[in-house]
């Protein structure tokens, strides 16, 4: 059980006052000289098992009220999720607070959703608590914000729901950092959350971090949980997945691809799902039939004025069970040219990767390749550049900078291994050593899931696993493997960075050190992925997850379409439509938000191993308090206590004892003859 | 007779005038050795016919009824009521317990006022008197007689004697019952501290030695009530173990076994046939008297 003043419980010793007074009532006792003594014996004597007990009882009904007492004012909660919260207030509260989409989901019959829910609980719960300082550290920026009162959190807008996944890893350690330079005393981490895989991220290395530095606090660090774990039942995610702008002779139309995701499938029953289209006002309605968790429409043709070159438009679908994700934006234009540069100190070594980059998979889609070599790099216009792909030593100085700036603004490099490795790095990654494999090293792991060789939309894999690699060169530093060889070597990773991509293969499209230009599937798709990734980051026509955009970038965006309550200052974080100088910005949601599993139980226990850690499960719409005070309980148990030790120290309702022996002698009075005349006196012998 | 002259503590001479007035009588036949006014198993000389009874040789002549002889020719003899005096054996219980008093008196004062009382109404109607002061034995014992120097001597062991040591009534009846061989009125004064089926024994005793036996159940108000506020350490007044109670606690149960006492003593003494007054000490003993003697006539 916890307490609001556990402090009180120090006077809990004032139970043994009634057993004092006893005994203190005891040495006051009256002597006094007693002749009839036979019937105090006697009455010594008589039930005296149930006296002792009812002494006893007294006692006990006293020794309970006063416990009663000191426990009520001690205010007692009736929920022991907290933990104990021996030793008063703490010195910092920090909130841990999970606004991304899927907390917006909502318990049938319901109206708050989990993130209002438990903004509602924390302060419910928290305004019970005394801190001297309480700080809240959302998802979007992870920053410490210092707050008022507990009540702040229902009416800051970083409190609102948000589009951006939660990175929970992330909040703590920026939560640790807070601790150690203000050097907070004791320290309350509260963590209101849904607890999905994608937010938490369990695998990763940081939380073994994360439990060292928070056990190294010598001042307490407690964790409190408020977990909303539950699925929706049947909730639908929209996202689309490509929409292309397709020109004829006398008309346009938009192609529009989408996936339908469903969570909580019970049965394969067949599910009308009406979508509704919305280019810049003008509404269409198309219902699909799905069935199973996943559905695909590829390609919906949607009609368009053939002088409506750019535009935003929306898909939603009917309200579920989570709002958050029943509607995606997403923007047009014309066709983005896609122009990549080959930067290569052997030019016809290079051919495979113009033909890939330069065959485009749409007729209407224009692409270009061009082949350069080093000393050409200031020809290229950056501006319109897509893809950059580099053979040969890896950029340095200047030439490194402009990379890197390409990078930044949402730029795709592929570097390929020159044959005379130098020690130069790019962002920290080098190449390593050649080695040779005359008979060839099979491609034996490689991520189907996402990037550059994922599965195709229709789940077919991509024949990764028939490319021979005879030669490679090694990739040192840190790097996301895509793929690996057969023993462990990767071959082709990506380097992390803020916005666009960064590759490292560990081989050439030579015919001589890898089959990747002769089994030319995998080099096109994979050429033309980050073509088109490059373009959709650097065309005008932008579609960006939340995430990608930094919040100072989003500050002078002008909303176009998106939620209505949206801050300027939140453009980055709500997903929407949005006018960027010349460019249009579609925002939307992570992939992982539309269908993140929970984590379970156990590794969520062992996030915290070690660490003073508790959790309660709550349920959306909850609208009983998660702790309540229970003073009036202990209240009503000291007065149930008093009354029942009243009662016990009441005399018994019996006829007046004294009245009762009092009339006995005057029955004697009256009697007086008894014995004599009724059973003795001879009626001759009267004198009367 | 000669009025007593010294100051007694205990007689009230307006008292005992008033109750000069009602004699005290007995319930059974005595056997005195002068003329009195109570009943003797014998047949006397007073005036109160008895019965007629056939002449046997060596009756005295005058005494044949002549007018019977007359109507039946057959020869009766007219016998009469004798009248005989009482002898009063006033037995004072004198034990420690017989110290408490919460009215201003105590339980032997009040039994010296009622002996002295009965003694001098008995000498004064021509019955001797004795007086025994009993405790764990017979403490003093002054035999019957009828003079008035006697009944000042019955006087000052009254007025002597102290309340100590502890009650063993039983056998001191016992032994009494003993020792006064004549048929006598035995008026005990007491508390009757002991159980009653112990007295059972003792007083049947009394009565097949042919006693006319009376009791006077002395009890203190205090002792009735038992209301006591505070934790009470009792002392017993004839030196058993002192107890400490909480009153509020046992007062139940004392009144519970205080009413079987009584009632058990009640049937005692209806079982046995002797004369029973419970008497509490706050009581005026002038009444007391007058009831009892009132109730023998």
């Amino acid at each position: 059980m916890s307490f609001l003043q556990p402090l009180l419980l120090a006077a809990l010793p004032l139970i043994a006052l009634p057993i004092l007074i006893h005994l203190i009532n005891q040495r006051r006792y009256q002597t006094i000289r007693w002749a009839a003594m036979m019937f105090i014996l006697a009455a010594n004597r008589m039930s005296r098992g149930y006296a002792k007990l009812r002494q006893w009882l007294i006692l006990l009904f006293r020794t309970l009220a006063i416990a009663g007492l000191i426990f009520a004012v001690a205010r007692p909660l009736a929920s022991g999720w907290l933990g104990l919260t021996a030793g008063g207030k703490a010195d910092t509260t920090i909130i841990i607070f999970d606004r991304s989409p899927s907390m917006r989901q909502q318990s049938p019959g319901t109206v708050n959703s989990k993130l209002e829910t438990g903004r509602q609980q924390l302060v419910r719960a928290l305004s019970m608590f005394g801190s001297t300082r309480w700080i809240l550290i959302e998802n979007t920026t992870n920053q410490p914000r210092e707050l008022e009162s507990p009540d702040a959190l229902t009416k800051l807008s970083v409190t609102e729901p948000s589009s951006a996944s939660a990175d929970v890893p992330t909040m703590l350690q920026a939560a640790r950092d807070y601790i150690e330079a203000n050097k907070s005393g004791r320290t309350e981490i509260w963590i209101c959350s849904d607890i999905r895989q994608n937010d938490w991220n369990a695998e990763s290395g940081r939380w073994a971090t994360l439990r060292d530095s928070f056990l190294e606090f010598n001042q307490g660090v407690r964790f409190h949980l408020l977990a909303y774990p539950d699925l929706a039942a049947n909730n639908v995610a929209v996202r689309v997945t490509d929409v292309r702008r397709l020109q004829t002779s006398d008309s346009a139309e938009l192609l529009v691809s989408l996936q339908l995701t469903r969570e909580g499938v019970v049965d394969e029953e067949k599910q009308g799902i009406p979508l509704s289209f919305e280019i810049e006002g003008a509404r269409s309605e198309f219902t699909v039939e799905m069935t199973g968790s996943k559905f695909d429409l590829k390609d919906h043709r949607l009609p368009l004025e053939r002088t409506h070159e750019r535009g935003w438009a929306k898909v939603s679908i009917p309200a579920d069970s989570n709002a958050a994700d029943n509607e995606f934006y997403f923007v047009f234009d014309k066709p983005t040219p896609r122009v990549a540069a080959i930067v290569t100190d052997e030019p016809q070594a290079a051919r495979p990767l113009q033909l890939a980059a330069q065959i485009s998979p749409d007729p209407h889609q224009r692409s270009s390749a061009e082949i350069l070599t080093r000393d050409q790099l200031p020809q290229i216009d950056w501006e319109t550049l897509s893809l950059l792909m580099w053979q040969g030593p890896l950029p340095d100085a200047d030439t490194a900078k402009l990379v890197q700036e390409f990078v930044d603004r949402g730029g795709q490099v592929m570097f390929f291994p020159p044959r005379v490795v130098s020690s130069d790095d790019f962002l920290g990654v080098k190449w390593g050593d050649w080695s040779e494999k005359s008979d060839g090293v099979p491609i034996e792991t490689w991520r189907p899931d996402q990037d550059l060789l994922a599965n195709t939309q229709s789940g077919a894999a991509l024949p990764v696993g028939q490319l021979q690699v005879r030669n490679f060169c090694t990739i040192e530093g840190e790097t996301t493997p895509i793929a690996s060889l057969k023993g462990g070597t990767p071959l082709l990773a990506r380097v992390t960075t803020n916005r666009g991509g960064v590759y490292f293969c560990g081989t050439t499209v030579g015919a001589g050190d890898s089959s990747i230009a002769t089994d030319g599937v995998v080099l096109y798709v994979m050429v033309q992925r980050a073509l088109n990734s490059g373009a959709a980051m650097l065309g005008n026509a932008r579609q960006l997850m939340v995430g990608d955009v930094g919040h100072d970038q989003a500050v002078s965006w002008q909303k176009l379409a998106g939620p209505p309550e949206a801050l300027s200052t939140e453009y980055a974080f709500q997903g929407g439509v949005y006018q960027a100088d010349a460019k249009l910005v579609a925002l939307n949601r992570t992939v992982a938000e539309d269908q993140a599993p929970v984590l379970d139980d156990v590794r969520l226990t062992e996030l915290f191993k070690g660490l003073d850690f508790a959790r309660v499960d709550d349920q959306a719409g909850n609208l009983s308090a998660l702790i309540q005070e229970i003073w009036r309980v202990f209240l009503g148990l000291m007065m149930l206590a008093l009354i029942l030790e009243a009662a016990l120290c009441l005399p018994r309702i019996t006829p007046n004892p004294t009245h009762s022996t009092m009339s006995a002698v005057a029955v004697g009075f009256n009697d007086n003859t008894v014995g004599s005349e009724a059973a003795d006196r001879p009626a001759s012998t009267s004198k009367a | 007779m000669t009025p007593d002259r010294r100051s007694r503590s205990f007689l009230d001479p307006q008292v005992l005038s008033r109750l000069a007035a009602v004699p005290l009588l007995s319930r059974r036949p005595m056997q005195g050795n002068v003329s009195g006014r109570h009943q003797s198993p014998h047949r006397g000389a007073s005036v109160e016919f008895a019965e007629y009874r056939k002449y046997v040789p060596g009756d005295d002549l005058r005494r044949l009824d002549w007018r019977a002889y007359g109507r039946s020719d057959r020869f009766y003899v007219k016998e009469f009521e004798a009248d005989t005096n009482l002898r009063c054996c006033l037995v004072v219980d004198t034990s420690g317990s017989m110290d408490f008093g919460s009215t201003g008196v105590t339980k032997l004062e009040y039994a010296r006022k009622l002996a002295g009382a009965i003694a001098y109404l008995a000498v004064q109607q021509g019955d001797a008197v004795g007086v025994s002061c009993v405790a764990k034995g017979i403490v003093k014992h002054l035999p019957p007689k009828r003079n008035p120097a006697h009944l000042m001597t019955a006087f000052d062991i009254l007025e002597q004697a102290q309340p100590q040591d502890e009650t063993h009534l039983a056998s001191v009846l016992h032994e009494l019952a003993e020792t006064i061989r004549q048929r006598a009125l035995i008026i005990v004064l007491s508390d009757f501290f002991i159980e009653p089926a112990e007295l059972r024994s003792c007083f049947q005793h009394l009565r097949f030695r042919k006693h006319d036996v009376v009791t006077f159940h002395l009890l203190d108000p205090q002792e009735l009530a038992f209301t006591f506020k505070r934790p009470m350490r009792f002392i017993d007044m004839e030196g058993g173990p002192a107890v400490f109670a909480e009153p509020n606690e046992i007062a139940d149960r004392y009144h519970k076994a205080l009413q079987k006492y009584l009632t058990d003593f009640k049937q005692v003494v209806l079982e046995s046939a002797i004369d029973y007054h419970r008497i509490s000490i706050d009581e005026n003993y002038e009444q007391v008297l007058m009831r009892f003697l009132v109730g023998r006539t």
